[in-house]
């Protein structure tokens, strides 16, 4: 039975780290390949044991699909293709191939330098990994190789997110990674055509959750930053380039007019250039509204909005800073931090979460004192050469604000996508499937639900439908044979002859068969003896037999021949004396393959019942 | 459009920036009528739909019960801890407390259904069976049962759809403990617990019968003030008693379609302490539309919904014997500020039900018909500026 294996990588049921590995058609793909956040050992990469035992996975996989930029979905992939050992294809869309290998690099700084790990990919092995990316444009049909086609969808969620489409034959995958199914400030909604995919498979945490509107985010985070600007205090936003950026900015920008405000705000000029290449690059990617905004003006043309420098945060008075890195682990965010951290009329915003190690994750965790490096001024006498490090211990006395301005589908969510591709099968990873009944209930409601646990492989059979054509002359004469018109539910047999060229099927009658495969027809004729005791003479017996088959066998062409043989239909029958005992007759019962069994022994039967 | 989202931004400036010190809004795939407590932090929704629908029990976001570092937690959204379905309409749920039981009742029959909410191994809410009402004349449908519950062991609830059905009837035996005698065939709007021993029944007629279950003797009936002159048509009511640990001291408010409001102490029913006519718009609403609810932690406030859109707290400590118009204190119009919501023949958007936090005074949820759900903590203005 053709059929489909879906198996969810890694150790651990909470969402943290996406690996699925899919076996379609004889092809095998990976799906994301991401580290959990939480661990800091080998759990934080996916289990590729299951793959193979030792070595590279090159020979095992067709191919790698990354759907977006976030950690937990490639922050394992320059492990898996330089340490585990993978050269073939990866492929993600252009912009994710663009800030994969920043974020990765950030990550990879902050876990080896700040945190002195050994087991860890280096910067050379990211360039390596990348050098194998192959990008994806949108609805775009990539061929893999012969058989397996992939094509890419848009997701919303990130900058570059993508849901893709894996065909094999006329099997499919479609796997969702991250999406969104309300369009944001820059982004729209996923989308997907109705491909009735074999599988769908899509992440289950998100479908027990009922998601707060984003209005109420957004209230929440102007609320804040206008609390702070009241009373004299300075906000700072550390972000990462894109994305929620431009979203806060557009928000900022159109309630400072609104509320008439005067406080500045500030955007690091690093941001700003680096956020205008890529949207200059990626700018399909956006929502219609930015892209009308781009094409008109500068994105960053905002009348409330300036380009900082470093000396404006030492200025009094409120004001608002976005700041690169977002996770204040270094560079210009850091700095600022660390000026305004001493005042509780101050307010830090983290919109996004923070990896271990870093300011930001220790600052969420409630720390109200960090401890810093920090330059000496002076050199001492005892060590001229060696630099010395001071730790400072900072007070945080600012206000810390953790909030999430990531889209993700929920429960409502994922049934309107799942109702848009309309899959055959639903596959739900990373969930706990003993608690998941209701919602595997729910979803059973209008198609199969499958929740594999991590390392759990499922299989899921599939009803490929082979297109044949069938020749004219055939169905004209199946046609004349009467009967009622064929009908999917009350099939009907016909005989014919299938033959395959090159990639297409057909259905013709045998003789043309025969005829365009230039070989001649071969008769099959089967014999049966059988043995009956008979005084008459061998002729006599036949004329019995004879007489006899023409009143029991009712409605059937039955002749007796000049050539001495007795044809009931096309099957021949004749008689001869066993050579030890005249009385014994032999009847010999000979017909071509197409005869139906049951005239046959019909016809055995009737010369028995005498 | 680029219009609607102006509109948009403008609500969250002029009335939601101000008003409240939190305030979470989310849209279920179906409306409820029914919003009850399971926990301190979780609450059962359902469907009311013809046929199939869905329980749900929701989580509160962390955020909303994060008081000191509220900061720090990011997470506002409802989670789905479990869920079951049910064939019938959901009219009427209620918690049994104490346990991880509830009973439903679809308004269609005085019979109601019973549920195991479910446990932290499974997602599932199971019906484990059923509790025949008394009354025998089915598809006279008045509205459904009314169904009350407090603390007890074994687990018992008091339910009726008429005065001469109220029963007690214990959960897990299905006995009935006692039976309020009475011929009365008076529709119930609510049934309420006001001791162990001792409850109030609110008729949509106007009638109040408190009555004891340890007792068989007839239940104190307290009618309705008259109907203002003017009206000609039959005028329904909904009632509310407060919570406390001396019934003695218990409140009862009466509230009319027409929007007039009484305060009456249960010693004296048949007085009103206070009364208003409130500021609702009194449109055509069935028995089932209309809540009103005593708050449970915060003095003499009131809250109303089921007329409109919003949902209106009063202060009824400013309400005299004579009969004035009231302001509300609050008002929640959220449900109703929405871009379907215009005059092309769309039905206006009523909120279907709405609760108080048990503890956190100012904590309200409310439903609405267009599926919306909200969590609010809304900040006293008046208040506010008396400082």
């Amino acid at each position: 039975m053709p059929e489909i294996k879906v198996t969810p990588l890694g150790a651990g049921q909470d969402v943290g780290r996406s690996c699925i590995l899919v076996s379609i058609g004889g092809k095998n793909i990976m799906l994301d390949c991401g580290m959990h956040m939480g661990y800091n050992d080998d759990r934080r990469f996916p289990d590729f044991s299951y793959i193979t035992q030792n070595g590279r996975l090159t020979d095992f996989l067709d191919c790698v699909i990354i759907s977006h930029f976030h950690l937990d979905h490639c922050g394992a992939l320059p492990y898996m293709s330089e340490m585990v050992g993978y050269d073939g294809p990866i492929y993600m869309t252009h912009p994710t191939k663009a800030i994969c290998p920043i974020l990765l690099e950030d990550f990879r700084k902050i876990t080896v330098d700040k945190k002195g790990e050994t087991n860890f990919f280096t910067s050379q092995m990211i360039k390596d990994c990348m050098k194998k990316v192959i990008p994806l444009n949108l609805h775009q049909t990539v061929q893999v190789d012969d058989e397996l086609e992939i094509k890419a969808y848009y997701a919303g969620h990130v900058l570059g997110a993508a849901m893709v489409h894996i065909k094999v034959g006329s099997e499919s995958v479609v796997y969702t990674g991250d999406y969104n199914m309300t369009p944001d400030r820059h982004l729209g909604a996923a989308w997907i055509d109705k491909c009735r995919p074999d599988i769908l498979i899509s992440e289950s945490t998100y479908a027990t959750t009922i998601r707060d509107s984003k209005r109420c985010r957004e209230r929440d985070f102007l609320k804040k930053v206008h609390e702070t600007i009241e009373r004299g205090g300075k906000v700072l936003i550390p972000v990462f380039a894109l994305g929620r950026a431009q979203e806060l900015c557009i928000l900022l920008e159109t309630f400072w007019e609104r509320m008439n405000l005067k406080a500045p705000i500030y955007f690091s000029t690093g941001l700003t250039e680096k956020a205008n290449h890529y949207y200059k690059l990626f700018i399909t990617w956006t929502n219609q509204k930015i892209r009308k905004t781009f094409v008109q003006r500068n994105m960053f043309e905002f009348k409330h909005i300036k380009a900082f420098d470093r000396s404006y945060a030492d200025n009094p008075g409120p004001m608002v800073v976005f700041a690169t890195p977002g996770m204040l682990h270094a560079g210009q965010s850091l700095q600022i931090f660390k000026k305004w951290a001493g005042n509780e009329k101050n307010m830090v915003i983290m919109p996004g979460y923070c990896v271990q190690g870093t300011i930001g994750h220790k600052i969420l965790n409630g720390q109200r004192k960090l401890e810093m490096e920090g330059r000496a001024t002076s050199v001492t006498l005892c060590c001229p050469l060696a630099p010395i490090k001071l730790q400072i211990v900072l007070d945080v006395k600012l206000q810390v604000e953790y909030m999430s301005f990531s889209a993700h589908a929920d429960a409502k969510g994922i049934m309107q996508l799942i109702r848009m591709a309309e899959p055959r099968n639903m596959v739900l990873v990373h969930g706990e499937a003993v608690k998941m009944e209701f919602l595997k209930g729910k979803i059973e409601q209008e198609f199969n639900c499958y929740m594999p646990a991590n390392g759990e492989t499922i299989t899921v059979t599939t009803n490929p439908s082979v297109p044949v054509d069938i020749s004219l002359n055939l169905l004209k004469r199946e046609m004349a044979l009467g009967g009622p018109l064929p009908d999917p539910k009350k099939p009907r047999t016909m005989h014919g002859t299938l033959i395959m060229k090159e990639n297409s099927l057909k259905l013709v009658s045998s003789e043309q068969a025969l005829k365009e495969l230039g070989l001649n027809e071969h008769q099959l004729r089967f014999t049966c003896r059988v043995q009956l005791q008979d005084p008459h003479s061998d002729p006599d017996t036949l004329h019995r037999i004879y007489t006899h088959l023409k009143s029991v066998l009712k409605g059937y062409t039955i002749q007796h021949l000049p050539d001495g043989t007795v044809m009931v239909e096309s099957i021949v029958i004749k008689v001869s004396s066993s050579a030890e005992d005249t009385n014994t007759k032999v009847l010999l019962l000979s017909w071509s393959y197409q005869v139906k069994y049951f005239q046959c022994s019909y016809l055995t039967d009737g010369l028995y019942r005498d | 459009s680029a219009a609607m989202e102006e509109a948009e931004f403008d609500d969250i400036l002029d009335d939601w920036f101000i008003e409240y010190k939190d305030l979470h809004v989310y849209q279920l795939e179906h409306p409820t009528q029914v919003i009850e407590w399971t926990s301190g932090r979780t609450v059962c929704v359902a469907g009311f739909s013809p046929s199939k629908n869905e329980i749900l029990e929701l989580r509160l976001p962390r955020k909303l019960f994060a008081d000191e570092n509220k900061g720090l937690c990011a997470e506002r959204d409802f989670k789905v801890v479990h869920g079951g379905f049910t064939d019938r309409p959901v009219r009427c749920l209620r918690h049994v407390p104490g346990t991880r039981c509830a009973v439903t009742g679809d308004g269609l029959s005085s019979n109601l259904q019973v549920w195991d909410l479910g446990g932290d191994d499974s997602d599932v809410i199971r019906r484990t069976g059923s509790i025949e009402g008394r009354r025998r004349r089915t598809g006279v449908s008045e509205g459904g049962s009314s169904i009350a519950a407090r603390p007890s062991s074994p687990p018992q609830i008091l339910h009726g759809a008429q005065i001469s059905d109220v029963q007690l009837t214990e959960l897990s035996s299905g006995q009935t403990l006692y039976q309020l005698e009475s011929d009365s065939a008076d529709p119930l709007s609510s049934l309420h617990f006001l001791s162990d021993a001792v409850f109030l029944a609110g008729c949509s007629n106007g009638n109040i019968y408190v009555a004891d279950t340890r007792t068989s003797a007839a239940p104190q009936l307290s009618p309705p003030p008259p109907p203002p002159v003017s009206s000609g048509e039959s005028v329904l009511w909904w009632t509310d008693a407060s919570a406390g640990p001396d019934p003695s001291g218990c409140r009862v408010v009466r509230l009319s379609s027409s929007g007039q409001a009484l305060v009456s102490d249960l010693r004296n029913l048949g007085g009103a302490v206070s009364r208003a006519q409130l500021d609702v718009q009194t449109l055509r609403c069935g028995p089932d539309d209309v809540r009103v609810s005593w708050a449970p932690a915060l003095d003499d406030c009131i809250a109303v919904s089921g007329f409109s859109g919003a949902v209106q707290i009063y202060d009824a400590s400013v309400w005299t014997s004579e009969l004035q118009e009231a302001r509300p204190l609050f008002e929640h119009r959220g449900h109703a500020v929405s871009p379907e919501q215009s005059d092309d023949g769309v039905p206006p958007i009523l909120v279907t039900s709405h609760v108080w936090h048990p503890e956190r005074p100012r904590t309200l949820l409310s439903a609405a018909s267009d599926g919306s759900v909200h969590v609010w903590d809304w900040v006293d203005q008046s208040a506010a500026d008396k400082r």
